[in-house]
């Protein structure tokens, strides 16, 4: 069986397979000797199956900038919640950054 | 791709510190550049959306330490940054080559590359970021509209509840962290819907309740596709939100012509053709 994880970068590299349709890569996948849980994947089109194959849970995602307080820097940030009267009363732009 | 016809530059015993992104989609991101970083540091640090790509980080380098075990229900997100700053640079200061490795963009919605980076250059190391492909450029592409077009604001959701910003509703409108609005712990959530409905309310000051909303999810893995929902602005009051979905209006109004500065740029433009003419 090939490896699911190199298959994984091999398929999100691929000019070809990075939009082929679920029947026609598992039919690549088929000839690979991939996991059934990688093709299972690629017919749902989620990665529910792999996380059982690789033993792994997805954990929600959580941001990794705190809430936007106004007023301070989010170094200064409160790590109790700070009234809602006083979330925006700066004389000076916030300092976090954005896209 | 490996650079093979030159060889690597490294400085023994000197602390390096780099910042890099993943990308959001497996296999298909990463940068040459960010790789080589991965792969040359003594040891990397993770902090990843996804656990399969932090397995797949693993195949890249033999010390990969995730960062996801310092979130914790009910602490304060701040606290975990800290710690994470804290650990990359008590490695860079026994002399490794340190690299931290963040989805999608490691400077966008990511405090703590920027923090350990400043704290880094402070204690006289070198150290930068290495820029990702992020979630943001993942949504022009698949949502298929272009910024320059009519123009584009982001805000981070909660800001429009705590700060009075100035929404233009004639160009597109992106909002974060929708799905976790006021939340700054993990695991503490209960005001979130009552939070949204505000956020509803604040945007239809500028927009009708049956514009259009798009809820935009890149996809992680290479086997997915983006999830693209549209619904009425009346609807996200009560949609289920996760926090990697991100929320998009389309503009609501035509661009309205300028007409006093038209009126002073045909002015400038006459004075310049009778200069010529001259």
């Amino acid at each position: 069986m090939t490896d699911t994880i190199e298959l994984l970068e091999a398929i999100g590299s691929d000019a070809s397979l990075r939009y082929a349709s679920a029947d026609i890569l598992n039919g690549v996948l088929e000839q690979t000797h991939a996991s059934a849980e990688l093709m299972t994947a690629v017919a749902a089109g989620n990665g529910a199956s792999l996380r059982v194959e690789l033993g792994i849970q997805q954990v929600p995602q959580t941001p990794q900038s705190p809430t936007q307080l106004p007023g301070q820097e989010p170094d200064e940030e409160e790590e109790e919640e700070a009234p809602q009267s006083e979330r925006c009363h700066s004389d000076h732009p916030s300092s976090l950054s954005f896209q | 791709m490996t650079n093979t016809i030159l060889p690597s530059l490294n400085v023994p015993g000197r602390g390096r510190l780099a910042c890099v992104g993943l990308g959001m989609t497996l296999g298909s991101h990463l940068t040459p550049l960010a790789r080589s970083h991965i792969v040359q540091a003594d040891v990397v640090f993770a902090a990843l959306s996804d656990a399969i790509a932090e397995e797949w980080l693993k195949r890249m380098h033999p010390d990969v330490r995730s960062l996801q075990p310092y979130y914790a229900e009910g602490k304060p997100r701040i606290k975990t940054y800290r710690e994470w700053v804290a650990l990359m640079m008590a490695e860079l200061r026994t002399g490794k080559r340190v690299c931290g490795v963040f989805y999608g963009h490691p400077g966008i919605f990511a405090w703590s590359p920027h923090k350990v980076i400043e704290q880094a250059h402070a204690e006289g190391y070198e150290a930068h970021m290495e820029p990702g492909i992020s979630a943001e450029d993942s949504l022009y592409a698949d949502l298929g509209f272009d910024p320059g077009r009519y123009g584009c604001q982001h805000f981070e959701a909660s800001q429009l509840l705590y700060c009075e910003r100035r929404i233009d509703p004639a160009g597109y409108l992106v909002l974060w962290q929708v799905g976790v609005i006021g939340n700054r712990s993990v695991g503490r959530f209960d005001a979130g819907l009552a939070y949204r409905a505000l956020l509803v309310e604040r945007l239809g000051q500028d927009y009708p309740l049956e514009h259009e909303v798009i809820i935009y999810r890149g996809a992680t893995l290479p086997i997915e596709r983006p999830r693209i929902q549209r619904i009425t602005l009346r609807e996200l009051a009560e949609v289920p939100l996760t926090a990697e979905e991100t929320v998009v209006l389309p503009p609501a109004v035509t661009l309205q012509p300028n007409r006093a500065m038209l009126e002073r740029l045909q002015t400038l433009d006459a004075r310049e053709k009778e200069g010529a003419a001259a």
